[in-house]
């Protein structure tokens, strides 16, 4: 899969640049050139050879906030991610294979967390128990579960209703042997597809929380944080606000051109689109060849 | 092209279309040119529309639930009060024309103006006196009773409220005002909970329109005292948005006042608006709770004190509008006491030695900062702690207000806008059962018999300032505050809005006119 993904530029581009995201949350808070909470008597300095990016309203420098922010933003928007996963795709396999009351129960469940706004649902939460983020990334992930779960309960529907499924279970084949050997490989990439598309989801609603003050104890920087706080200073420094903003949406269009490229290269689809592209690049090679020849 | 919105070849009907076009066109730009002829000040009918962002919008439309904090500014534009304060910030007659003391000062006779009525109809008379003191008194929720203690009882005759006072108090014409005592309609009354969402006063406006905590709409009551002299038709009043966005309002004319952040000084000042500074009595302070450990210590409490470099809030939060103060409101307040100024000087590295005194070493002291929301003096906070070894967590409580007025926080910050009567600016800090000493019932030694000195000396008296300021010396003798710096009023306003009276912590629209409208 990784190879055919990387067979496409925006493969590339899409991994490339979540590659990097990644880094700077893992490595961020190290490479800060200074403490991103100390503060300072140089407020709302512009860029410069010590502050790379300026100083904010307090004087503490941007760049090591941005760094020291990011881990926080891409931390939440994978619970998010990870938290609907396990929450969707489970029981949408297991709705095709156990009975019409679970498949039942959980079809309504799923159109019941449809309807709930998960950002006011994570506002609601953060209130009730408290302002951390973990929690409200842990209940906006199980709003977003139903895409999972839906996503999941087709692709296994359609492997489900193919023959070569029924004959196994005619010959003995237990369900859980038939998930495993069949249903989970072709699910797998409709899930893939999911997953890109929910981080993005996932890194929007962070943002949008930070961005309203919600979830963070502050002075801990966050993308969407320093978004809000620069709009305050908009007539100081009206560029601040371009640094997060760009951060975030670079991002997030990163993640859902994962999710496009990942749905161009899975399944039957996938391996043609693979195949033309090679073959297209070889027919280019051959007459290349032959034309430099001719000139001699 | 999928997706394309127009047709590929020109319609039949284009040639009919063009000057369908123009038209629109024409209309667009003679409706905008038109709009701007208007003005920002009038509406339809050319009547002057006062359009206020506020960010103190009202949560509480009943004034003894929404007690005497800085949201009594946008009450008052529905409720009148027995007295006002003028530009000296002394009490002037408002609904009550007179009043006067017996000889021993322990009982005030308030003589209304005749012939004055609620907007429900009810007359303005004692009796209404009577029960809006005993309503602020008595009501269940109400947030004046401990501004009250002073008033034993209230007879009522005829246009005359004669106050009974626990104690000799010349503080009272200050104090009944319009931030302790905006008086409601007491048919309207009746029912609090009714009269929260539909006030109904005496003051220069009426309430046509409320949507709760977002929009109130008004307009100007003929039957006010001072009618004459209120030039203004309607109000709009909105609850502000985003700060940032205020001064985009103010130029686009969505409104033409409003209060605004000081980073939002210089945005409003290029845009061309008015921007000035209302005085006021404004004080910050660091709320310790003196009952619970480690401020129970002595040496940590001063620890802090020293460790406090005031100037940096007045200079990252108040873009050069504010100022230091170390006492509970501004410098050249008459309340203010030059002998204890700088008591307690910025000096980190006595705090660094208090903090060793106390069995303290860097690192070993934690704190947790309880505050409502995010707010940049917590920071500061923390990294002036952070620097003599005091580390604060900051930690955000939406409903603060409960756990802090019940004084069960230990650590807080508290922002006041002061109040018209010095006496009650003290004891609200001081005094053992003050709303913003986090230490109840701790009171500073000597303080009560300061504070009741003063309630006995007449405001005329020549050492009136004498004995005022020596009260605020006996309150600073207080552990439980530490007083950090003076916020601005600033406001901006369109040009097209008059000069408003320079009363101290009110906004007056009496005389206050909005050029373009009539």
């Amino acid at each position: 899969m990784m190879r055919r993904i990387l067979s496409l530029t925006s493969g590339r581009i899409a991994l490339g640049v979540l590659a990097v995201i990644a880094l700077l949350a893992l490595l961020g808070p190290l490479l800060a050139p200074q403490d991103p909470l100390a503060t300072s008597g140089h407020t709302l300095a512009n860029p410069s050879s010590a502050h790379w990016l300026g100083t904010d309203n307090l004087g503490r420098d941007v760049l090591s906030r941005l760094l020291d922010g990011s881990r926080v933003s891409v931390a939440g928007s994978l619970e998010v991610a990870l938290t609907a996963l396990v929450v969707g795709a489970i029981p949408g396999i297991l709705s095709v294979y156990l009975g019409r009351a679970f498949e039942w129960v959980t079809l309504r469940l799923a159109d019941t967390l449809v309807a709930l706004p998960f950002l006011l649902f994570a506002v609601a939460v953060i209130a009730l128990l408290g302002n951390g983020l973990t929690q409200a990334m842990l209940v906006t992930g199980a709003l977003v579960s139903p895409l999972f779960y839906r996503v999941s309960r087709a692709a296994t529907l359609a492997v489900a209703r193919s023959q070569y499924v029924e004959a196994a279970l005619i010959s003995g084949a237990s369900i859980g042997w038939v998930v495993r050997r069949h249903v989970w490989a072709k699910v797998l990439p409709s899930i893939a597809v999911a997953l890109a598309q929910t981080i993005g989801v996932g890194f929007i609603i962070v943002s949008s929380l930070t961005f309203l003050g919600i979830g963070i104890q502050p002075p801990k920087p966050t993308w969407g944080g320093l978004l809000a706080s620069d709009l305050g200073y908009l007539s100081y420094q009206p560029w601040a606000p371009l640094v997060p903003a760009l951060l975030i949406m670079v991002t997030v269009w990163a993640a859902n051109l994962l999710a496009d490229t990942l749905r161009d290269v899975s399944g039957e689809a996938g391996r043609a689109l693979i195949n033309n592209r090679k073959a297209h690049a070889d027919r280019r090679s051959k007459s290349d060849l032959v034309t430099t020849g001719g000139a001699r | 092209m999928p997706g394309r919105l127009m047709p590929r070849h020109p319609a039949p009907h284009a040639s009919r279309l063009r000057p369908t076009a123009l038209a629109t066109v024409l209309l667009t730009v003679l409706v905008g040119a038109l709009s701007a002829c208007g003005g920002t000040a009038s509406s339809a009918g050319g009547a002057a529309t006062l359009k206020w962002a506020s960010s103190y919008f009202p949560t509480h439309w009943d004034p003894v639930v929404g007690g005497s904090g800085a949201q009594f500014r946008e009450l008052a534009l529905v409720y009148a009060s027995l007295t006002r304060t003028d530009e000296t910030g002394k009490a002037v007659p408002d609904l009550a024309k007179s009043w006067e003391y017996n000889s021993k000062g322990d009982e005030i006779t308030f003589h209304l103006r005749p012939g004055l009525k609620f907007s429900d109809g009810l007359p303005v008379d004692g009796a209404a006196v009577k029960a809006a003191i005993e309503r602020a008194k008595k009501q269940k929720n109400s947030a004046l009773f401990g501004d009250l203690t002073s008033i034993k009882s209230v007879d009522a005759s005829g246009l005359d409220a004669v106050v009974h006072l626990t104690q000799v108090d010349y503080q009272i014409p200050q104090l009944l005002g319009e931030r302790v005592l905006q008086i409601a309609s007491p048919k309207a009354a009746a029912d609090p909970g009714k009269l929260d969402q539909n006030p109904v006063g005496a003051g220069p406006f009426t309430i046509t329109q409320l949507i709760p905590g977002t929009k109130a709409v008004l307009r100007k009551n003929p039957n006010y005292w001072d009618a004459k002299n209120i030039h203004i038709d309607n109000v709009e009043l909105t609850s502000a948005p985003d700060a940032s966005t205020v001064v985009s309002g103010l130029q686009t004319g969505v409104y033409n006042f409003a209060d605004i952040e000081p980073s939002q000084a210089a945005a409003a000042k290029k845009a061309g608006l008015d921007v000035f500074v209302q005085p006021g009595f404004n004080a910050s302070n660091i709320s310790l709770n003196v009952n619970k450990a480690p401020f129970d210590n002595n040496k940590v409490v001063d620890a802090v004190r020293h460790a406090i470099n005031r100037q940096e809030f007045v200079d990252k939060l108040t873009f050069g509008y504010g100022q230091v103060t170390d006492q509970p409101f501004p410098k050249g307040y008459v309340a203010y006491d030059p002998a204890s100024q700088n008591n307690y000087p910025y000096d980190p590295g006595k705090s660094k030695k208090l903090l060793a005194e106390a069995g303290y070493k860097a690192g070993d002291l934690k704190l947790d900062l309880v505050i409502p929301a995010e707010d940049p003096q917590a920071e500061i906070v923390q990294s002036q702690l952070a620097a003599v070894g005091i580390t604060v967590t900051i930690k955000i409580d939406k409903n603060w207000a409960t756990p802090f007025f019940a004084k069960n926080l230990t650590f807080s910050l508290y922002s006041t806008t002061g109040r018209d009567s010095a006496v009650q600016t003290l004891t609200a800090h001081f005094g053992p059962n003050g709303p913003l000493n986090l230490s109840s019932p701790y009171e500073p030694a000597g303080f009560e018999a300061a504070v009741a000195k003063v309630r006995r000396t007449p405001l005329e008296a020549p050492d009136y300032t004498t004995v005022l300021r020596a009260a605020t010396r006996a309150g600073l003798q207080s552990k439980a505050l530490v007083f950090t710096y003076s916020a601005p009023n600033l406001i901006a306003k369109s040009k097209a809005i008059s000069r408003l009276p320079k009363i101290p912590a009110h906004i007056d629209w009496t005389g206050v006119t909005i050029s373009g409208s009539k």
